[in-house]
């Protein structure tokens, strides 16, 4: 396996190439011993500049860790938990999703998602709403809810559901600080092992450390308003969007992004068209009024 | 139990009778002593200063007979309380299990005994007859067809008659209960009442009385004593697993399988320890049962304290459904049978209540278009989001919230435009938001056919400057308040991503 690399070197060219296979084969090299379970398959998040940085996508067999910028701001970073949730019952009927008439093709089929959470949690953030899953393109058929009165109990819950091949997304959703590494260790084995997607939902950043792949920090971010809207006192919500920031990544670079999900095609969209630096006020007349 | 075991001898306890304190009960150092129900509390304490008397707590008794029953059921599952000092346990088809009617009863008052009860027990083929010799004879075990020379010297009381009939029954001279077997019927119906004969039928056993179980009998159970009590967790759950055993074969031959099973531990001071289980879908598989007994001892951790040990396990099937039987390994239900057990696990040990499955219900206000019912009882039912899914594309329905307020939360400080008209700022958990983005309203009517329907809402969807998006309301409206209806309220239900 030496000379074609090395030979590779030579021409500035390959340079890249000759990294990514390496990188690759460090990544199964890793995987066979199931010391960094991060692997299995890569879920993409539609957005070519982050999968870049992660090197293909989130890995589905793997932990990652998501925390809202502040506990207002959990609304947002559930959004972005669901949304991977979504993207990954996807590919397996992605033809349905092409061919749907239906302006958000419900998926009934594939695994399923279990939702962990801590009592506090649900009662200062709300609790999941089927309808409005329904809506994000989650069916709420495909859902189970799970609450616990301690964070114990919510790791633990999360390693069994974690394991159980039936499951293809936990979402663990826990505002006690300090989680031991040992358990985010244990949780990242279970997922590799279930080939399972776990997300850990965090109502506040935490800098501890941890074994999961990544760790985003989502936060809120002012939508553009939909094109056409015609009326100037109130124009409706735009696309939502989000301020994502990858802030560890055991694949590759950091990197922060605003991006806006597409509900309609289910995937995400960088954010380019308004940098909400000056353009608010002067796109919203009925503020200026007030003000 | 412990006070009075522990309490001074000689001891009496009395109730209030009117506005006097009567004794009601004597240990037997005061029975010596000459004391008895029923005498005067003032008049007892006169005879002998050194009584101790205690008020009496019928509630305590009640909850302490409750518990005897309970330890009872190792005998018979047919059984139920009979206040305020007895049990009644049908022993047909059960006898033969402890060597016989005769070794029963002296096992059960040997029991009794060990445990610090003075009790009496007798056997006949009726519940009358059996109430009867207990209390009022020294019959042991009453032969069929031998009620009426067991009853006839026994006084009429032993029919559970009420005092004023036995008072009644007094005063013309009747007394035991000869004096009224041979009389004719009609004259002691039309002059005591219907209810002297019924008990008098049924007493000797013309007349069926069925026993009304105390708690329902389990279609399947398997049971193991021990001669030597076991404590430890492993011995249980090795038990649990020897029981499912047997089960299985049980289930087997009716085609069912267990969708709750209950764990009964016998603990050798008479306390009975209960575990219940539930499962998703019918099972039989032993190893499956053995699995949920794990999460629930787990779960109830130092509670089951096996003091001396279990002398007794039951594990009882107390809900069976039918169970098909399934080819294992192939194709898409070995997924699903995986998740009921993964559903199971985490009932077990989390409690039933927290693992649940959102169903949608026709309704149009947002907190009883879905609700959150247990994911064991829901695993094959319909769930309705096919229906709900037609409804928001007919109705073309706003986009709902991701995240939910199980109770709406008052907003303050909410400052609108015109007074029916979209919020400009709003105080939320003492932050404000300023809003840049509105959708709405959506009127959603209140339930006005009922009392506590409230005003309609208009909601409201909300950006604020920072992206967060809410789902406001506003109860009633401004223009309501001329006609003397309360100020509208605004409140936040939901958020959105």
């Amino acid at each position: 396996m030496g000379t074609p690399a090395r030979s590779a070197f030579c021409s500035p060219a390959g340079a890249p190439a000759v990294l990514d296979r390496l990188r690759r084969e460090l990544c199964a090299a890793e995987a066979a011993t199931g010391l960094t379970p991060d692997g299995g398959a890569a879920l993409g998040l539609g957005i070519s500049a982050i999968d870049g940085v992660l090197s293909g996508g989130l890995g589905c067999g793997a932990l990652h860790e998501i925390a809202a910028a502040h506990e207002t701001e959990t609304a947002a970073a559930t959004g972005f938990a669901l949304a991977l949730a979504a993207r990954q019952a996807l590919p397996s009927c992605e033809s349905a999703a092409r061919t749907g008439a239906s302006a958000v093709s419900t998926r009934i089929t594939g695994r399923y998602l279990l939702w962990i959470a801590e009592d506090f949690s649900l009662a200062e953030n709300g609790a999941p709403y089927g309808p409005g899953l329904d809506g994000a393109g989650i069916a709420p058929e495909r859902l189970i809810t799970v609450t616990a009165a301690r964070d114990r109990d919510v790791l633990w819950a999360m390693e069994e559901a974690l394991r159980c091949r039936a499951v293809g997304v936990v979402i663990g959703e826990m505002r006690s600080r300090g989680i031991d590494q040992v358990m985010t260790r244990r949780l990242a084995l279970a997922a590799a092992a279930g080939d399972t997607l776990g997300l850990l939902l965090r109502t506040t950043p935490h800098d501890e450390p941890s074994a999961a792949a990544t760790r985003w920090i989502i936060g809120t971010a002012p939508s553009f308003p939909r094109a056409g809207g015609g009326d100037e006192r109130s124009h409706g919500l735009g696309p939502p969007r989000l301020t994502a920031r990858l802030v560890r990544n055991r694949r590759g670079h950091l990197g922060a992004w605003i991006v806006e999900w597409n509900s309609v095609e289910q995937r995400f969209e960088l954010a380019t068209h308004s940098e909400p630096l000056a353009g608010t006020a002067f796109d919203r007349p009925h503020r200026a009024a007030v003000a | 139990m412990r006070q009075w075991r522990e309490a001074p001898s000689p001891l009496a306890v009395f109730g209030k009778c009117g506005n006097l304190d009567l004794l009601v009960a004597v240990d037997a150092a005061a029975e010596r002593l000459g004391l008895t129900a029923g005498l005067a509390l003032a008049q007892a304490r006169a005879m002998h200063p050194a009584l101790t008397a205690m008020p009496e707590d019928q509630a305590a008794d009640a909850r302490l007979l409750e518990a005897l029953a309970d330890w009872c059921q190792r005998y018979t599952p047919l059984l139920a309380a009979d206040p305020p000092d007895g049990i009644l346990l049908d022993i047909g088809g059960c006898a033969h299990l402890f060597g016989g009617e005769e070794k029963l009863r002296d096992d059960l008052l040997a029991r009794m005994t060990g445990f610090g009860f003075t009790a009496r027990a007798a056997i006949a083929a009726s519940i009358g007859a059996a109430s009867a010799a207990a209390r009022f004879s020294e019959a042991a075990i009453t032969p069929t067809d031998d009620e009426r020379d067991l009853l006839g010297p026994l006084p009429l009381a032993a029919l559970r008659l009420s005092s004023d009939t036995v008072a009644a029954l007094a005063r013309v001279g009747l007394k035991r209960i000869g004096d009224i077997l041979d009389l004719p019927r009609a004259p002691l119906a039309a002059r005591f009442g219907a209810e002297l004969l019924r008990m008098l039928d049924r007493a000797l056993g013309r007349e069926y009385e069925p026993l009304t179980p105390r708690l329902p009998v389990a279609p399947y159970i398997a049971e193991k004593n021990f001669h030597e009590p076991i404590a430890r967790e492993e011995d249980v759950l090795a038990t649990v697993e020897r029981l499912a055993t047997r089960l299985k074969a049980a289930l087997a031959v009716r085609g069912d399988g267990a969708r709750r099973l209950e764990l009964a531990l016998f603990r050798t001071d008479g306390v009975v320890k209960r575990i219940a289980a539930g499962t998703s879908r019918p099972v039989r598989d032993p190893q499956a049962i053995r699995a949920l007994f794990v999460e629930r001892l787990a779960a109830l951790g130092d509670e089951i304290d096996p003091g001396f040990g279990f002398d007794l396990a039951r594990l009882s099937v107390t809900i069976a459904e039918p169970c098909p039987d399934e080819q294992i390994g192939l194709g898409g239900h070995e997924d699903q049978a995986e998740l009921d057990r993964l559903v199971d696990r985490l009932s077990a040990r989390l409690g039933r209540r927290r693992v649940s499955r959102l169903v949608a219900h026709d309704s149009h206000i947002p907190e009883l278009a879905v609700a959150a019912l247990p994911a064991q009882a829901m695993a094959r039912a319909e769930l309705g989001w096919e229906a709900f899914r037609r409804f928001r594309v007919q109705a073309d329905l706003s986009p709902r919230p991701l995240r939910f307020l199980a109770r709406p939360e008052p907003i303050e400080d909410v400052f609108a435009l015109v007074p029916d008209g979209p919020p400009v700022r709003f105080r939320w958990r003492r932050a404000l938001h300023e809003v840049i983005a509105v959708e709405g309203p959506e009127r959603i009517e209140g339930a006005w056919w009922s009392e506590e329907g409230g005003p309609a809402r208009d909601y409201f969807r909300v950006e604020d400057k920072a992206g967060m998006r809410f789902w406001l309301f506003r109860a009633g409206l401004y223009r309501d308040m001329a006609r003397a209806l309360p100020r509208p309220r605004w409140f936040l239900h939901g958020m959105y991503a």
